[in-house]
């Protein structure tokens, strides 16, 4: 049976599952949940996702949530196929590629998402942008890629000199990042704009934008 | 030479790696980061670790930072000494890494956040956001709902044994308890269980009573 990802075509979440897939070939299908209408906060799919969030999947009966665990499941089972080295296997190799996973959850997601919520969806919402909360993120967030700065002015990729999961990880934020206008934080640092730009610029992520549409 | 441990006896993220070598058994060197007087901003320190942090790991001349990376390399390392706290087979392990992804996207910002507001602040002089310190509770309340349900399925937070996944909560569940909202636990039945086993497991208990 094909993966099954229940999710939404513009959710970051759902965005980096689909990321992975292209990148290791694996065929899958998005059944589309309807946001806009609540549907994951209904019995049907909070009986599979507790929290009421995309996405989840199911393969074969297997269920999953959380956009992260879900990639690291895919990637182990498909490691023979596609991308290779997205998740290193030498202890050394895994260690750094963890800590670059780590530094997006930790540094650069809440950041991120927390800018994107002020200037987009709060006001989508008719919420009005609490200016002191924004100011504040914008300034972590200039600290933290100051560090990127550093980091990627000594190695390639966030793990290392190869690509890893890491560095696909945020993609999806930080593209509607850059869409809410705010893409200097990459462009004003040239390493991280390097970074970024390679990220960004693979066949994948460039398939997922054109397919990830309603 | 053995593992040095560079942190702060009652750093969150310190404790949760002492957490870790402990359940595991792997001896460590402690060594304090004087966070009052910047050391975590000097050149040396940031030369380790970019984002002038605690804590790191110094194992021979490699070094990692970011704690939950840190337990990671040391739990797969040192696999054998004590519990298995990384599944190896491939489903279980998947619902792993769903429980300690659960933990840093829906427990970890708004138990940080309130601790922060009510604890964290007050103890530096600063002035607690009463409105955010609410917003953050709120949405704590919500998720512990869902981790009723979920710990109603599963005995722990990464499947059925005990992992890295709930080690990962301990230190920000703590805070929680710390700012008053122990009750928060204690009033969901699943939750008050987990939380009353894994917040007596003996490493955990040696961190916090006989210090990092």
């Amino acid at each position: 049976m094909v993966l099954k990802i229940y999710g939404f075509p513009f959710s970051t979440a759902t965005r980096l599952v689909v990321f992975v897939c292209k990148e290791k070939q694996i065929p899958y299908e998005l059944i589309t949940i309807d946001l806009f209408k609540g549907e994951h906060k209904q019995p049907a799919y909070t009986k599979f996702h507790p929290f009421g969030q995309v996405p989840y999947i199911d393969d074969d009966g297997f269920i999953l949530f959380e956009s992260r665990p879900i990639v690291r499941y895919l990637l182990k089972k498909h490691a023979s196929q596609g991308t290779q080295g997205l998740l290193p296997t030498d202890p050394q190799a895994e260690a750094r590629a963890e800590q670059a996973l780590s530094i997006e959850a930790s540094s650069f997601d809440p950041n991120v998402s927390g800018i994107v919520a002020e200037l987009y969806f709060k006001p989508q919402r008719g919420l009005s942008t609490d200016e002191a909360n924004l100011a504040r993120l914008k300034e972590t967030l200039n600290e933290k890629l100051d560090a990127y700065e550093v980091i990627l002015g000594k190695q390639k990729f966030l793990g290392g000199d190869s690509i890893t999961v890491g560095d696909l990880a945020h993609a999806p934020y930080g593209t509607l990042l850059e869409t809410v206008g705010q893409g200097e934080f990459f462009t004003s640092r040239p390493n991280v704009a390097r970074w970024w730009k390679e990220v960004t610029s693979r066949p994948a992520w460039e398939a997922v934008k054109a397919e990830c549409v309603l | 030479m053995v593992l040095k441990l560079y942190g702060f006896p009652i750093s969150t993220c310190t404790r949760t790696v002492a957490a870790t070598c402990k359940e595991l058994n792997i001896p460590y060197e402690f060594i304090n980061v004087d966070l009052a007087g910047g050391e975590h901003k000097t050149a040396e320190f940031t030369a380790v670790h970019p984002f002038g942090q605690i804590p790191y790991i110094d194992e021979d001349g490699f070094k990692l930072f970011e704690s939950r990376a840190i337990s990671r390399y040391l739990a797969k390392k040192y696999a054998g000494n004590g519990p298995k706290l990384i599944p190896t087979d491939p489903k279980e392990e998947a619902i792993f890494e769903q429980g300690v992804s659960i933990e840093s996207f829906n427990f970890y910002p708004s138990a940080i956040g309130y601790a922060k507001e009510k604890v964290f602040k007050p103890m530096f002089g600063l002035t607690t956001n009463e409105e955010r310190a609410a917003e953050h509770l709120e949405t704590l309340n919500a998720k512990l709902d869902a981790y009723d349900v979920l710990l109603g399925k599963q005995k722990y937070i990464g499947g059925n044994e005990y992992t890295l996944a709930d080690i990962f909560h301990l230190a920000y569940a703590l805070a929680v308890v710390e700012a008053g909202q122990g009750g928060l636990f204690e009033s969901r039945p699943n939750v008050a269980r987990w939380w009353e086993e894994i917040s007596n497991r003996k490493a955990w208990v040696d961190v916090i009573e006989k210090g990092v």
